[in-house]
């Protein structure tokens, strides 16, 4: 059953979820999101802060900026009022730069704690279907292939084994004096994340990437999210 | 109609052949002088034929067999294929198996959808095309056509597989054979025009004959296929432990894979979650693959993963601790009032923990007190026993010993290594017996974390 989200994206023709619209579905499926909203000028943007509560970070919100980190479209651990004036002056410059880009607005978002970076993510494969990916944040991942994935829809179970199956696992327990962290949060968004994309059938790619996974008890929270639709 | 296919009462051979050496001529061969059933040679151009002692007597179509049959074996040139196909519809028969290539495989995949269009219509299940079939060593039911003194023929046994490609398929016959694997079932179904690998784990996990199968999969073909691989597993696995094997893990050989089997295939580490998430065994070589399977179809499931090491050489002992731990495996030390008992009993030397070391001056005595002593207890789930039979205090007794260690109902592996016929002789009754038997600590520790991971899967489902 197509979520009105990415139905209302796919009947616009567009590939890709905007930020905003990321967001809005992970919270449709209760996978937690810290608070945010978009806001189309510099005013709007310090009064969602004010709401949400410093320090927040500012993302660009632009149909054609696929990466936005790699373009500078990420401003983290903004403080205060001027902090967020700044950063929406900044970000218009990034727009400028980028050829052809259009700036639709601001996402203002509430700054997650410290924790360990998780990614989270599926691909559609015409054989297996969609295929669920865990791995843990960095290089790592990517250089050791340390990753490991489970034909959608998973159950507990599988969310638990995904989870213990990669290597960096040890990170997630407490490794070298460091807390550990809130598995059965991460265990949670993995179901809820593998039921979505099981309901879409028009997600080609998903990345939920960070998934920050805080001390025990404290939850996990998808701070970007990308979606990527066959249209 | 996946029973008849495998184990058929009677079949009909259309492509039998008198030139020696021909697939028409090898099958027929297979299948007059060893198969338990009814055979019809199919060939136009001959009547009565002396071969192999016996009148054989031909039929000039499929038509002209009066008797009903079970399955019929194609092996003509890939044009006649859906003319002979439509024949056995209208006969009547419900199974096929395509030997002949010349279809999808060499471009011609109109060809392959006129055969699945006659099979359609006829309600007819192929086998293949572009295959070696089946070889069931349980009714002699065999369609490889490679002849037996290349392509030896295993007995009868618990162990059954699938295989993608028909080449390794009858290279693991071979092999098994020399072996004496028990390998009662195997199947390879060629280009897959019909019939697909999990129709077969669901027929082979239906026979009660067969207590592991293996499968040989280079990458599934059509849409959906996962999905149904693991539903169906996921079924079978809490009965029947199934082994896999993924040959074309990355870059050139997945290239190498999609050319050899048309098929599109997801990546490695999607097949490696698959196997996870439906309780299969992955092995990562053919050979590992039986190491395991031999395991699975002989040994308990052990309870936990505490292992009993012991070794009458030091070295070996060490190498499969390290091979053990590697794995995950627990190598638990003995616990002090029985390490003092045995070490009244063994020898000054011998070293009491965990790896045992009952020393190259041990006797056959000697495993038996620690096998009496360890494995009846709590502390231990599994035995991996070394046994160097170059040493003079053992002889072929010691057999007797390991094989009776079985009623205390935990796994046991033993590494036995060398090449006197003392060391064959004990090897062949160590397995004769149901105890698995490997050259090296490395592949005896891989079999019983094979026991290990399938009981944990058994707990999981």
């Amino acid at each position: 059953m197509t979520h009105p989200i990415v139905a209302k994206a796919a009947a616009e023709g567009r590939g890709k979820l905007r930020e905003d619209e990321a967001l809005a579905l992970l919270k449709a499926y209760g996978i937690p999101t810290p608070e945010y909203a978009v806001a189309r000028d510099e005013e709007e943007a310090v009064r969602a802060a004010e709401q949400i509560g410093y320090p927040v970070a500012a993302k660009i919100v632009s149909p054609q900026i696929v990466h936005k980190t790699d373009v500078g479209g990420v401003i983290l651990g903004i403080a205060d009022p001027q902090g967020v004036r700044e950063a929406c002056r900044r970000l218009g410059e990034v727009v400028k730069r980028v050829p052809y880009a259009e700036l639709e607005g601001v996402l203002i978002q509430k700054m997650v704690p410290k924790g360990v970076e998780l990614i989270v993510g599926a691909v559609y494969d015409e054989i297996f279907g969609h295929v669920v990916a865990f791995g843990l944040g960095g290089i790592f991942t990517e250089l050791y292939k340390d990753i490991s994935m489970r034909i959608a829809p998973i159950d507990e179970q599988d969310a638990v084994e995904m989870i213990r199956e990669v290597k960096a696992y040890k990170l997630l327990t407490g490794f070298r004096g460091m807390p550990p962290r809130d598995v059965p949060a991460v265990v949670d968004i993995l179901i809820k994340f593998s039921r979505l994309v099981e309901d879409n059938p028009e997600i080609r790619e998903a990345d939920l990437n960070p998934v920050i996974a805080l001390e025990e008890g404290k939850g996990a929270y998808v701070v970007d999210a990308r979606f990527i639709l066959q249209i | 109609m996946i029973p008849k296919l495998i184990d058929p009462q009677s079949v009909a051979v259309v492509g039998a052949s008198t030139k020696p050496g021909s697939v028409g001529y090898v099958i027929l061969e297979n299948l007059v002088t060893r198969f338990k059933g009814e055979v019809y040679p199919v060939n136009p151009k001959y009547d009565e034929v002396e071969l192999w002692g016996r009148r054989i007597k031909f039929y000039k179509s499929l038509s002209e067999v009066k008797d009903p049959v079970d399955v019929v074996v194609i092996a003509t040139p890939a044009p006649t294929v859906p003319k002979i196909l439509e024949e056995a519809g209208m006969k009547g028969v419900k199974a096929a198996i395509i030997i002949s290539s010349g279809f999808a495989e060499a471009g011609n995949a109109e060809l392959e959808n006129w055969v699945k269009a006659v099979a359609k219509q006829y309600g007819v299940r192929v086998l293949g095309p572009n295959c070696i079939g089946i070889y069931n060593a349980y009714t002699n039911f065999d369609t490889v056509f490679l002849p037996a003194d290349r392509a030896g023929r295993p007995p009868p046994g618990p162990l059954a597989l699938i295989s993608q490609s028909g080449a390794v398929a009858a290279a693991i016959m071979d092999w098994a054979a020399r072996r004496r694997l028990g390998l009662g079932l195997l199947a390879n179904y060629g280009n897959k025009a019909d019939v697909t690998e999990v129709e077969l784990l669901e027929a082979f996990a239906a026979d009660h004959r067969v207590k592991v199968i293996t499968v040989y999969v280079e990458g599934f073909k059509y849409p959906g296929e996962a999905r149904r691989f693991l539903e169906t597993a996921r079924k079978i696995v809490p009965k029947k432990p199934i082994v896999a094997y993924k040959a074309g893990r990355g870059g050139a050989a997945q290239r190498a894979v999609k050319s050899h089997t048309a098929a599109m295939a997801g990546t490695y580490e999607m097949y490696r979650g698959l196997f996870q998430q439906a309780g299969v065994v992955e092995a990562s070589s053919v050979r590992e693959m039986f190491d395991m399977a031999k395991a699975l179809a002989t040994q308990p499931t052990p309870r936990g993963r505490r292992v009993l090491v012991v070794s009458d050489s030091g070295g070996m002992g060490i190498q499969a601790v390290d091979a053990l731990e590697a794995l995950g495996l627990e190598v638990p030390e003995v616990p002090e009032s029985i390490a003092r008992e045995l070490k009244r009993e063994l020898l000054p030397f011998a070293a009491v923990s965990n790896p045992i070391d009952v020393t190259g001056s041990a006797t056959d005595e000697h495993y038996k007190i620690v096998l009496d002593a360890l494995l009846p207890t709590a502390f231990f789930d599994m035995a991996l026993i070394v046994t160097l039979m170059q040493v003079p205090g053992l002889t072929k007794n010691l057999a007797k010993y390991v094989i009776d260690s079985k009623r205390y109902g935990k796994p046991i592996a033993v590494v036995n290594f060398g090449g006197s016929e003392l060391v064959q002789r004990f090897e062949e009754e160590l397995e004769d017996q149901g105890i698995p038997v490997y050259p090296t600590p490395d592949r005896a520790a891989k079999a019983l974390w094979a026991l290990y991971k399938y009981g944990e899967v058994k707990r999981r489902l």
